[in-house]
């Protein structure tokens, strides 16, 4: 049996989307069996992203009311041995399925695939619901700024609320601007969302240049966001961990052990 | 006065220690359900109550909402005026 893994962040924007084609690549390219759910009907993306915008012919409201098998909906990956995608549905709007039809869908995947990601739309309504329905697990993907983080707390909030384990990916981090003193640091987003951390993924002119390819980024594997990618895909797969893995408690300790307080002045 | 407080926390400092601040005050009222302004309605209430009590300033009294991995803790604090003042 599978893991799903809602990859969500309330605000929309801030690199879902990015994320669950390339986490899913790397898991891939990891040995693993993979599939990619877009779950953001109406708007979907992830099929561009990946570069397979071509090649659909079913999605998943199709397979939910069973105008095919959920096996047909799925499209193969040809760059991978074990990479699938189901698409969303252009034409349908977010609540024509219900958070039981998509934790049945989930379910089945998870049967035959060693991790199941789930694209969530921006938001906290239908979509998102719909979405996290069916996940072991969740993704929160903020970027640092004062809106993002904002979002992505009410977002931990609803996936403790459904008791679904949430870790953080702090996305388009960009150095010089940390350094500067004019960007939160991965450590602040950690101290301030009081959430595990899975990576930091930095602000990288490659992430445009493959994602207008449809090419994932890990594919070719040169930037440093690439790098970081492949690193977080292996630690979610638990080939990898170190100290940074030990998120809030390691944070909180350093915090403490500087004489730093986590609330403000 | 709580504000000036928060003013001065803004001013001069490293946009990024700005966004912090403001960041642990906006969660602290979206966790708790509580609105800013509805704080400081709370906070002249609660100076009312005081100042049946003791002799107080009720500009002096001060009220914080702050969060620490995730639990939320209200704090109300007040000078008490002098007996013979
Ligand atoms: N690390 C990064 N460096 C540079 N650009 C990035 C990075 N991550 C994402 N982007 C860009 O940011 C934009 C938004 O990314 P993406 O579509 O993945 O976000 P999303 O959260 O899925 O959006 P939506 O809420 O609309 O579904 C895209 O143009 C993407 O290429
Ligand atoms: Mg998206």
């Amino acid at each position: 049996m599978g893991r799903a893994i809602v990859i969500t962040s309330g605000k929309g924007g801030v690199g879902k989307t990015t994320v669950t084609a390339n986490l899913g690549t790397a898991l891939a390219q990891l040995g693993h069996s993979v599939v990619l759910v877009d779950a953001d009907i109406g708007l979907r993306n992830l099929d561009v992203v990946m570069g397979l915008e071509n090649r659909i012919v079913y999605h998943l409201v199709d397979a939910i009311r069973g105008k095919c098998s959920v096996a047909k909906a799925l499209i193969k990956d040809r760059r991978m041995d074990n990479l699938w995608m189901l698409p969303a549905s252009q034409t349908d709007d977010k609540d024509s399925v219900t958070p039981e039809e998509m934790r049945t869908l989930i379910f089945e995947l998870k049967h035959q695939h060693d991790f199941v990601l789930i694209d969530c739309p921006a938001g906290i309504e239908q979509g998102f619901k719909n979405a996290i329905a069916g996940a072991d697990e969740a993704v929160v993907v903020a970027t640092p700024e004062v809106s993002s983080i904002r979002d992505a707390d009410r977002v931990v909030g609803l996936l403790a609320a459904a008791e679904v384990p949430a870790r953080l990916i702090v996305n388009r981090i960009s150095a010089h601007l940390v350094k500067r003193g004019d960007m939160l640091s991965q450590a602040d987003v950690i101290e301030i969302l009081a959430l595990d951390m899975l990576g930091a993924i930095p602000l990288d002119d490659d992430i445009v240049a493959t994602t207008n390819k449809g090419i994932p980024a890990v594919l070719e594997g040169k930037s440093l966001a690439a790098k970081e990618l492949l690193r977080i895909a292996r630690r979610l797969s638990g080939m990898e961990t170190d100290q940074r893995t030990a998120g809030v408690g390691f944070f909180t300790r350093l915090g403490r052990a500087l004489g730093l307080s986590a609330s403000p002045a | 006065m709580m504000w000036n407080g928060i003013k001065s926390f803004m001013t001069g400092r490293r946009s990024s220690e700005v966004a912090k601040g403001r960041l642990h005050l906006v969660l602290a009222h979206d966790r708790s359900g509580l609105e800013g302004g509805r704080l400081q309605e709370m906070r002249q209430e609660i100076a009312a109550v005081i100042a049946k009590y003791v002799k107080i300033d009720a500009e002096a009294v001060e009220i914080q909402i702050e969060t620490r991995n995730r639990a939320s803790q209200l704090t109300v604090s007040s000078q008490i005026t002098p007996r013979n003042a």
